[in-house]
């Protein structure tokens, strides 16, 4: 699955400086064909740089990139042939009807599929007479998204492309999703909410700062982190806090939460058995607690943290950026 | 009140640099004027003679307005008014929009529309900063002619007259904004009627009746359908008349008034003209390179030709009526004689090539817009969308300067064609007048270098590219056609592209001065294309 003939996306130590800013420092990115693989990382990390290099619209300031094998930025027009790209903020021309960009943008890929624009407009819901001055950002968005979906591509370049969606909407995007995975194309999907990479992509890979500090399936990366546990019906709850292996210990009013490293699962196990319990729950370690793991404040040595994840400390932790579904 | 008194500063604040350089720019202009007539034409007897060759002749009439007797102030007014009234209505025009149509489309009224304020509040403030601004502009214009030495209160009155047209068209730019839905339709109405009220000035004033002196003239019933007419009827330094300007003032209130009533029953968002929708498909041509460029150029090659035929249809029609009364006042035919380069050349061709060489200005202009609408499309994010496309960069460059050139053509092509019918109508086509149509192309070629140049600014500094397209142009059009007048050395002058530019049909076509042209454009364009697939696309 790795090979490296066989990726349809190989990047290996990308630098791109902008002045004195660095966007990418050494950043790895690597593509099997036909997966769904999820680009995570908060705003600013170089998601959008990272695709406009794999797109030949920038140059990257060092390192290697191929996309099918070929250098996008010395022969950006071969890649594209095989491409469908939907920006993170779509611009469109004010006075051309959405229908009009539509058909100009496939036009340009080589003409798109008139019964797959047609139901594509109709399960988008999407008035493509009107002018595009009067598009909200979610319409514009749909603009681009059709015309990405209205023509069949190898590849499918997509920067945060449900941003303006509502749930309706982000549904029929993750129709599309399935639909070209299927076909057997590969998709490279940025995004910083979470729940979107969880139920689309197979493998992901985490970016921060210009730098992939994570790449797996979903699977892999789990056992990257601890296990939640509630526990109520404790005699003694506030004994669990000298509990070896039990991480970031909260106590309210009848229920212990702590976390667990996979490694001392046995150990604490055993330590919270005891006839008065009342409920126990387990919980796997979520995508979220993973991003947070990864891009909450300073936080270098995760082992040592005892930092407090519990229900009392979440008011404090909001300003770390959590949020339901996404982090900023 | 105080809300409205917010609004109004909010407003200026925006406009901090932008209004400055208009009145700035405007009173430097007056003063400019000013002085050079003060130095060329000092004493009476030079001003009789460039009044009675204006009076003798309709083209001058068109072009500059009324002659209205000797003195410098009378001179200047004369010269400069008609340009400095245009400006005032341009200035109040973007003005306005700016602040209410644009805003609007933009959403950002919708902000202001929360706000504990009558729904009309904006506009209005628009129009007390519209009125401001005009007032600050006949202050300064004033003070521009008493620094250049000219009597207080004809300056006075002369500024009035500028700022008084400013105000009328305050209130015509605000009902515009009413009337059409976007900001850029909105701009385009009030400044297309701004250069309507030039043009039939113009008429009236060309139709004028000289009086016996031939130092003043009388204007025909067309200039009272302008408001830039209305000014000039202020005579401000022959024998004031203020009450006049009290006319526009009262019609400016009607429209603003007209505007803040419409304003105040409408949706926001909505317009009385309303947006129609598009087409569903993309026509012909809607899916290449080439047809966006051209169909983002279209409206604005439409301005220009429209434009270059009225300059070449005035050039047509009024050319041979120059030469009739020209070729029967002595004093007029030698003067003529002494300024036309080669002297023997004809009268009427002469007052052609000099209105081709506008319309090749014209054309340039309408090149380089196209070209630089590139760098629009890249830092507005569309070009990211393009060039994600199977196509070169070179394509898409090709793309936008073929459209631009082919504007630029159509454009010195369409200035040629209504010369030729203007003259044909006058009466004395003999079947040489479709030479014009050449003629006028040929002022193509050096139009092209300033493509090319903008787009290797483009691909080079695409940061700097706006400025350095026009700054380019700018120079070549100072040093082309007043590097004489400046006193220049000939190699500066001759750096111009225009200078190469053959000046049919009084000059004979300049085959190698062409073709040199040509080649340099076309080396530019390849150097553009080089430089543009080697950089980051930017925003």
């Amino acid at each position: 699955m790795n090979a490296t003939a066989e990726t349809v996306i190989e990047a290996r130590g990308l630098v791109k400086d902008f002045g004195r800013t660095r966007a990418l420092d050494g950043l790895d990115l690597s593509v099997a064909p036909g997966e769904v693989h999820g680009f995570l990382g908060p705003n600013g990390a170089g998601k959008s740089t990272t695709l406009r290099i794999l797109l030949g619209l920038i140059r990257p300031t060092a390192g290697t990139v191929r996309v099918f094998g070929i250098d996008p930025w010395t022969d950006p027009v071969a890649v594209h042939r095989d491409v469908a790209y939907v920006p993170g903020d779509v611009s469109l021309w004010p006075n051309l009807s959405g229908g009009e960009v539509i058909d100009l943008l496939t036009g340009l890929r080589g003409g798109g599929d008139e019964k797959l624009r047609r139901s594509l407009i109709e399960e988008f819901e999407f008035d493509p007479r009107k002018k595009a001055r009067n598009y909200s950002k979610g319409n514009r968005q749909k603009v681009a998204l059709i015309a990405a979906f209205a023509r069949p591509a190898r590849l499918y370049l997509l920067d945060e492309p449900s941003a303006g969606l509502d749930p309706v909407m982000d549904a029929v995007f993750r129709r599309q999703i399935e639909r070209v995975s299927r076909d057997g194309a590969t998709v490279l999907l940025s995004s910083h909410i979470l729940s979107e990479v969880e139920q689309l992509c197979d493998r992901m890979t985490i970016i921060r700062s210009g730098t992939a500090v994570e790449t797996g399936t979903l699977g892999e990366l789990r056992h990257l982190r601890r296990t939640h546990f509630r526990v109520t019906g404790l005699a003694d709850p506030s004994r669990l806090a000298a509990l070896p292996g039990a991480h970031a210990v909260t106590v309210s009013d009848a229920a212990v939460e702590f976390d667990a490293d996979p490694r001392d699962l046995g150990a604490v196990l055993a330590g919270i058995a005891e006839p008065g319990i009342s409920s126990l729950s387990v919980a796997p370690p979520s995508l979220e607690s993973l991003f947070l793991r990864h891009y909450s404040s300073s936080d270098g040595n995760s082992n040592d943290r005892k930092s407090r994840v519990g229900k009392n400390s979440a008011a404090a932790n909001s300003s770390s950026g959590r949020t339901d579904s996404e982090v900023n | 009140m105080a809300g409205m008194l917010r609004l109004v500063l909010f407003q200026a604040r925006q406009d901090r640099v932008t209004l400055p350089v208009w009145i700035l720019g405007i009173t430097l202009l007056s003063f400019a004027t000013s002085t050079a007539v003060a130095t060329q034409f000092g004493d009476e007897e030079s001003q009789a003679a460039i009044l009675t060759l204006a009076a003798s002749n309709p083209a001058f009439l068109f072009l500059r307005g009324l002659p209205d007797g000797t003195g410098v102030g009378a001179v200047v007014f004369f010269q400069g008014y008609a340009f400095t009234a245009v400006l005032a209505g341009l200035m109040s025009t973007f003005l306005v929009v700016r602040h209410t149509r644009s805003d609007e489309e933009l959403g950002r009224d919708e902000l202001l529309g929360a706000v504990p304020l009558p729904r009309a509040a904006s506009l209005a403030a628009t129009l007390v900063l519209g009125t401001a601004a005009n007032l600050l502009l006949a202050v300064f214009v004033a003070a521009g002619f008493v620094a250049a030495g000219l009597p207080a209160g004809g300056a006075f009155a002369a500024g009035s007259a500028v700022g008084t047209v400013g105000v009328f068209f305050t209130g015509v730019a605000a009902l515009a904004a009413q009337v059409l839905p976007t900001g850029r339709g909105a701009n385009g109405a009030a400044a297309g009627l701004v250069g309507a009220a030039y043009l039939v000035r113009g008429v009236g004033d060309a139709l004028g009746t000289p009086s016996a002196d031939l130092l003043h003239v009388a204007s025909a019933w067309p200039s009272l359908l302008s408001p830039i007419g209305w000014g000039q009827r202020a005579r401000p330094f022959t024998s004031p008349d203020l009450a006049v300007l009290l006319v526009l003032l009262a019609a400016a209130a009607a429209l603003g008034t007209l505007a803040l009533l419409v304003r105040r029953r409408r949706d926001v968002g909505a317009s009385l003209l309303r947006q129609r929708n598009g087409r569903e498909h993309a026509g012909v041509g809607g899916r290449s390179f080439v047809g966006l460029a051209w169909r983002l150029q279209r409206s604005a090659v439409v301005g220009w030709c429209v434009g270059a035929a009225a300059i070449g249809a005035v050039a047509g029609a009024l050319g041979p009526l120059v030469s009739e009364t020209v070729s029967s006042v002595a004093p007029i035919r030698d003067l003529i004689a002494r300024l036309v380069p080669g002297g023997q050349a004809g009268l009427v061709d002469v007052f052609v090539t000099a209105l081709l060489g506008i319309a090749g200005v014209f054309a340039a202009t309408a090149g380089i817009q196209a070209v630089l609408r590139m760098r629009a499309e890249e830092t507005e994010g569309r070009a990211e969308l393009l060039l994600a496309a199977p196509a070169s960069r070179a394509r898409w460059l090709g793309a936008n300067l073929l459209t631009a050139a082919v504007s630029a053509a159509l454009v010195a092509a369409t200035t040629g064609a209504a010369a030729a019918v203007g003259l044909g109508l006058s009466g004395i086509a003999d079947g040489q007048a479709w030479s014009l149509v050449p003629a006028a192309l040929a002022h193509v070629p050096a139009a092209l270098v300033f493509m090319a140049a903008a787009a290797v600014a483009f691909a080079l500094v695409p940061r700097l590219s706006i400025v350095l397209g026009w700054g380019m142009f700018a120079a070549g059009l100072v040093l082309g056609e007043f590097g004489e007048l400046f006193g220049l050395p000939v190699w500066l002058q001759d750096a111009s592209p225009f200078r190469h530019s053959s000046a049919m049909p009084v000059e004979p076509f300049n085959q190698g001065g062409a073709l040199g042209l040509l080649a340099i454009a076309a080396a530019g364009a390849a150097l553009a294309a080089y430089c543009l697939r080697r950089r980051d696309l930017t925003s």
